[in-house]
């Protein structure tokens, strides 16, 4: 039997987190969900997920790029695909510590713009974990 | 801040003041010409031509050291000002001296040297170019008086000579002294006054621009805000609405797809509202060389399925010189887009949109031309306003942010461009873009 995916949100709103968690577990993924980026860099150890879903302002504004920063670096983690919640024009819009667009500094697989309608979010997840 | 304007304003009136002294080279070469061979004076031309020549050679110094000189100090633009009027003083006394000295009636463009001065110089440097007009106006007429230096006669314009009259000189040299101290007084009280004012407006304009900052920035954090929950209430409409939570009866489906239509209107109004807000804040967007066709070609692919439900014809022209741009691939496209998209949206079923780019030279000219319903006449100069819709634009399209436009006028501008527009009711709009490349 084909083993249960497991995609972690980590998202500050439980709003926007309980409506991602229902469309992702309509198609059978399991949802683990954690509501700050360091609860994010716990359950990441922890549940071992298969894909991150990472909001960006959480504890501070640029906490999302701190949480990619830190997945990416740690040799267990790195390899996991993290789909960033916010527009790619935000990224260099909001007033953040360090210049955008530098590839180190913003280790992000995808971005997407908040909400992510339901067809999008589903198909966004199964493409990161269709060759896994 | 101030004093980087002034110091702009006085290297602009340095400028001028070169330009005037050509016309001072001609004229004062016609002059001489006119009074040596046209009414025969006995002049000596040698002086008086080698005079003009050398006003005509620092002249030209003096362009190069405008244009060459990238990092001007104000002090630096203060010793020109300074050094060309003396040298203009020196010029206008050996002219004079050399032509009739105190019986000259051209001794009073001395005043004019002084409004100059009174104009780019602080008051006390231009007192004291007065004192040295004066002093050079003195040597002249004294040397001459005491026969150290020539007299030049000009017989014929005056019936005897008067250089010996000493009732002459001085009420000549008191007329002419009080003249000069008194032109300063006066153009550097009027010249102070503008110079205040202008510190008062160049304030208020910096205070005018903190406030608008301010207003930017609470604009920015409310939207930010009301995006916040907007997304969380898409979020959790949008499984509704797909049956992700289960079946709807059709009364349900239809009020929940209504609040779905309406929250998508607001997100798309409460982004184009942060775009521009962020647009206005940062002034600075990243600029890198990217292909202008290309980027045109993505924009009107973005539109062509729109065009094509209308049937309306897309025709572009690119001249083939137009390579890479300079700018923001990004925001560049967006423009186009959003100027492509307006027209297909406003131009009725069948109608016509061409887009012709032309190159000239260092800019690029962009003209996307419609057959729609165009815009009134008396709503032209208004529609690049923030929140200002057409009258007839609103009879199309009921909801619409009344952003779009004023998005591109600030995305243009970022990049040192322009945008314009020619319209007529009911024929159809041309938006014109220049933008360097």
């Amino acid at each position: 039997m084909e083993t249960q995916r497991k995609v972690l949100i980590i998202d500050d709103d439980p709003d926007i987190v309980e409506a991602m968690k229902v469309v992702l577990e309509s198609k059978k993924y399991q949802v683990v969900v954690a509501k700050n980026g360091e609860e994010g860099l716990k359950q990441v150890k922890l549940a071992k997920p298969d894909l991150v879903i990472l909001d960006v302002m959480m504890e501070t504004s640029d906490k999302g790029f701190d949480v990619a920063r830190q997945i990416k670096s740690d040799k267990n983690s790195k390899e996991i695909p993290i789909i960033m919640l916010t527009a790619i024009k935000e990224k260099t819009g909001l007033d953040f510590k360090n210049e955008a667009g530098d590839e180190v500094w913003l280790p992000v697989d995808d971005y997407c713009d908040k909400p992510l309608n339901p067809e999008q979010l589903i198909l966004k997840v199964e493409l990161f974990l269709k060759d896994k | 801040m101030e004093s980087n304007a002034f110091q702009e304003g006085l290297v602009e009136r340095l400028s001028w003041l070169i330009w005037l002294r050509w016309l001072a080279v001609i004229g004062a070469l016609l002059t001489v010409l006119f009074v040596r061979q046209g009414l025969k004076f006995n002049l000596p031309g040698f002086p008086l031509y080698v005079i003009i020549l050398a006003l005509f050679i620092y002249n030209i110094v003096f362009f190069f050291l405008l244009i060459r000189v990238k990092k001007k100090s104000l002090a630096w633009v203060n010793k020109i000002a300074n050094s060309q009027i003396s040298l203009d003083l020196l010029c206008l006394a050996a002219l004079i001296h050399f032509s009739g000295g105190i019986e000259n009636p051209f001794i009073f463009y001395f005043i004019f040297h002084m409004i100059i001065a009174s104009i780019l110089l602080s008051r006390r440097h231009s007192f004291l170019q007065a004192a040295f007009g004066v002093l050079l106006f003195s040597l002249v007429v004294i040397l001459e008086y005491l026969g150290v230096f020539p007299h030049y006669c000009l017989r014929g314009f005056i019936i005897s000579c008067q250089y010996h009259n000493p009732l002459y000189l001085g009420g000549v040299s008191f007329v002419f002294v009080s003249t000069l101290f008194i032109a300063v007084y006066l153009a550097t009280s009027i010249s102070n006054r503008l110079r205040q004012r202008e510190k008062v407006l160049e304030q208020a304009n910096e205070q005018l621009r903190a406030k608008d900052r301010i207003k930017s920035e609470y604009v920015l954090h409310v939207s930010h805000d009301i995006k916040e929950h907007l997304a969380a209430i898409q979020g959790c409409l949008e499984p509704v609405v797909a049956k992700i939570t289960g079946e709807l009866n059709p009364k349900q489906l239809d009020l929940i797809q209504r609040a779905v239509h309406r929250t998508g209107k607001l997100m798309f109004y409460v982004k184009a509202l942060l775009e521009i807000t962020r647009i206005k804040l940062s002034r600075q967007i990243k600029m890198e060389y990217f292909s202008f066709g290309a980027t045109l070609s993505e924009a009107i692919s973005g539109v062509t399925g729109k065009a094509q439900e209308k049937n309306i014809t897309l025709h572009s022209v690119l001249e083939p010189s137009i390579d890479k741009i300079r700018g923001s691939k990004e925001h560049i496209q967006e423009t186009l887009t959003n100027l492509l998209a307006n027209s297909v949206k406003y131009t009725p079923r069948n109608g016509k949109i061409s887009i012709v780019v032309q190159d000239k030279g260092n800019r690029i000219l962009v003209a996307i031309s419609d057959n729609g319903i165009g815009i009134p006449q008396i709503e032209l100069p208004r529609i690049f306003e923030e929140f200002y819709r057409a009258s007839n634009a609103k009879e199309v399209e009921r909801d619409g942010t009344g952003l779009g436009l004023s998005i591109a006028k600030q995305i243009i501008e970022i990049h040192h461009g322009k945008i314009w527009v020619e319209s007529e009711e009911g024929k159809g709009s041309t938006f014109h873009i220049e933008l360097p490349k």
